[in-house]
């Protein structure tokens, strides 16, 4: 494999060379429109790749159940809260007196007398073994999930796009920097390295990050390590699948066309690369992102991620996980809850694969 | 092939080395300070200090992985936390109820799994194939934990109606088989084997269907084979052959423990101490524990590629 592709290097670039030197009066003969290229333009338009591939999705049943399903959840995780902490009466506490929805409907709100009920009017979901509403620590775990998903998708694309690119382009040091660093990620195993940072810089990153105020006091601070540490694994596999792609673009006569009209490296890569990379990147996110979601609960659920006041479906599982005997309702919530957000977001990722590859379809 | 081996375990032991050293760094920089935590509310600042000498933590970092490295070479590493024991007796604990979690549940993956995802190539595209693939995808798209509670509540709610006194959580002793030891054993096995399932059904499944349009099958059947020794003698055998890399793969996980089915479970297998570990700081645990899962995938690619040769000749190493 390693020596076709360097024989693959090898022959090209003498080809081009050469032709670099005609290039610029090809260009300026190029950009005075012909009248053939006039009458294409008349002719009805046909779809483009991506035109064509959307419209593959949308008649793909599943997908849109799926693509529903996930929207529905990351509306719900973010207004329903607000929308949440609305609606109910005012609740006479043990502790603190009357108090209204906006206090007891918080993640955070422990009411002890109210502990492991099952749903009612005032808890929609029940509440935890220490009267702490569970829909509204569901919501909030799901804000949690979504967002640690967000913040390793943008680092695994960004940096796996950019090392992608670089190796496949390019070739020379950063290809062989990516090939020895991704063989040692493999080897190491991912899950077990994750939780070897979080768990080594966990706590001192709690104690920094609690001087921000929007990290603050919740617990949520470590999520930014739990989220450095699952991108810090992924963005290799990503930067491998770009390279390849990108050096198969690169041997193609439409980059060779444009490389002989005299394109700069930054704009082939920018203009005529990146566009054709979109539906590998698109789907890999995609199936990222369900092993991403999988990956902070479980290391949530092995108590090294977000930890107590905060909330996440891991933590849920794991603190509910003693009461399993008496109130199996506790655990399965936030587990059907998890179920739901990873199947939809894997099939989704499938649904992709299939209509925007249709080439690798079984 | 001689040669080959000798290769492959020379740059096993760089890999695990470079795994160990990454580990070391990691800890070395870490900010939990393991003396600290295992003093306690007995914290003073002098026996802090001697403490510190003692386990040889005040040394700079290439005398303490120096120091790791010998013990280690010795079998005499200690852990921190435990009452100095050794991290062989720690390993010694964890690694047996690890490894007959996982072999049990790899028997029966494979039992399964394969079975299944021939019978789904076979019949492929009828009612069965589809219902064991939705299952399959289904399996495949779960973390293990999310089927390990599924299973949890179903005994409980199963512990409930019939009035029986199934195990939730724990295991019993290794490698025993009383009828309480199996109680405790069932339900985990079953739900790794869910996990490896779905894998090897849909990887079988998949490679039968290449093998099935061969024109070799064709040839088998023109000249009048029944269809068993067609499927069984001609594909079957020749399907095998991708499988066989995943299976030493998996061979290689053995020893590895599998974190949430034991974190579930309540198994105090080899990932439950590593998670201790992590927590309590215990830096030679750790370092011994991540080296051993490297350890473990390393030597399942290696058995992975001389188990194809055995299996397709035509395959040289080199």
């Amino acid at each position: 494999m390693d020596k076709q592709e360097k024989d693959f290097d090898a022959a090209p670039s003498e080809l081009l060379i050469p032709t670099e030197d005609i290039t610029p009066p090809a260009a300026g003969v190029v950009r005075t429109p012909s009248p053939e290229i006039e009458g294409i333009r008349e002719a009805p338009r046909s779809l483009s790749p991506f035109q064509e591939s959307l419209k593959r999705l949308k008649r793909d049943k599943r997908a849109i159940i799926c693509v529903g399903t996930f929207l529905f959840l990351i509306v719900l995780a973010i207004v329903g809260p607000p929308i949440y902490q609305r609606i109910g009466g005012i609740y006479p506490s043990d502790l603190e007196g009357p108090i209204g929805p906006g206090v007891y409907h918080q993640y955070y709100h422990q009411e002890l007398s109210q502990q492991d009920q099952l749903p009612s009017a005032r808890y929609w979901l029940g509440t935890d073994d220490v009267g702490r509403d569970i829909l509204a620590r569901l919501m909030q775990g799901l804000l949690i999930s979504l967002a640690v998903a967000f913040l390793v998708e943008v680092v695994d694309v960004g940096l796996g796009l950019l090392v992608g690119l670089l190796a496949g382009f390019y070739g020379g040091w950063v290809d062989q920097f990516l090939a020895r660093f991704t063989d040692l990620m493999f080897a190491f195993p991912s899950l077990l390295f994750s939780i070897l940072l979080v768990g080594v810089f966990g706590s001192s990153a709690n104690a920094f990050f609690s001087k921000i105020p929007i990290f603050g006091d919740s617990g949520n601070a470590r999520l930014l390590v739990v989220s450095g540490a699952l991108a810090f694994t992924t963005w290799p596999l990503m930067a491998r699948y770009v390279r390849g792609q990108t050096l198969q673009l690169r041997e193609q006569q439409f980059i060779e066309a444009a490389r002989a009209s005299g394109t700069s490296d930054f704009r082939v890569i920018t203009r005529h690369i990146l566009p054709n990379l979109f539906s590998i990147v698109f789907i890999a996110s995609t199936l990222n992102i369900a092993s991403t979601i999988i990956g902070e609960a479980g290391i949530s659920l092995l108590g090294l991620g977000v930890t107590d006041p905060g909330s996440s479906l891991g933590l849920m599982i794991s603190e509910a996980l003693p009461l399993t005997d008496s109130n199996p309702w506790e655990v399965l919530v936030p587990t059907i809850i998890l179920t739901i957000i990873v199947l939809a977001v894997s099939f989704l990722g499938d649904s992709l694969r299939d209509a925007f590859d249709p080439r690798s379809r079984r | 092939m001689f040669h080959f081996l000798v290769r492959r375990f020379i740059g096993a032991i760089f890999v695990v080395m470079g795994v160990s050293f990454i580990t070391f760094v990691i800890g070395y920089f870490t900010p939990i300070d393991p003396i600290r935590q295992m003093m306690g509310q007995h914290y003073t600042y002098a026996s802090w200090l001697v403490l510190r000498h003692q386990y040889g933590l005040d040394l700079p970092w290439y005398q303490q992985y120096y120091n790791f490295l010998v013990h280690f070479a010795h079998f005499d590493l200690r852990s921190i936390h435990s009452q100095d024991r050794l991290v062989l007796d720690i390993l010694k604990d964890g690694v047996p109820i690890s490894a007959e979690l996982a072999s049990w549940g790899l028997a029966l993956t494979l039992l399964l799994g394969i079975p299944a995802g021939v019978i789904s190539a076979v019949k492929a595209n009828t009612w069965i194939d589809t219902s064991n693939m939705i299952l399959a995808l289904i399996l495949y798209a779960l973390p293990s934990f999310i089927i390990a509670v599924f299973a949890q509540v179903i005994i409980v709610w199963l512990n409930v109606h019939t009035g029986s006194s199934w195990p939730v959580a724990n295991w019993g002793t290794p490698w025993h088989y009383t009828w309480s030891d199996l109680q405790y054993k069932i339900v985990p096995i079953v739900v790794y084997a869910g996990a490896g399932y779905a894998y090897f059904a849909r990887l079988a499944r998949t490679s039968m269907l290449e093998v099935l349009n061969q024109d070799y099958i064709r040839t088998a059947r023109a000249k009048g084979l029944v269809e068993h020794v067609v499927i069984y003698t001609h594909a079957l055998r020749n399907a095998l052959v991708p499988l066989i890399t995943s299976i030493g793969l998996a061979i290689g996980l053995l020893i590895v423990g599998s974190l949430f089915i034991e974190r579930i479970f309540n198994i105090q297998g080899i990932a439950q101490i590593t998670i201790n570990a992590v927590i309590g700081g215990d830096y030679p645990v750790i370092q011994v524990t991540a080296m051993l899962s490297a350890l473990g995938i390393v030597l399942g690619n290696l058995l992975s590629d001389v188990l194809y040769t055995i299996v397709d000749p035509r395959i040289k190493l080199s």
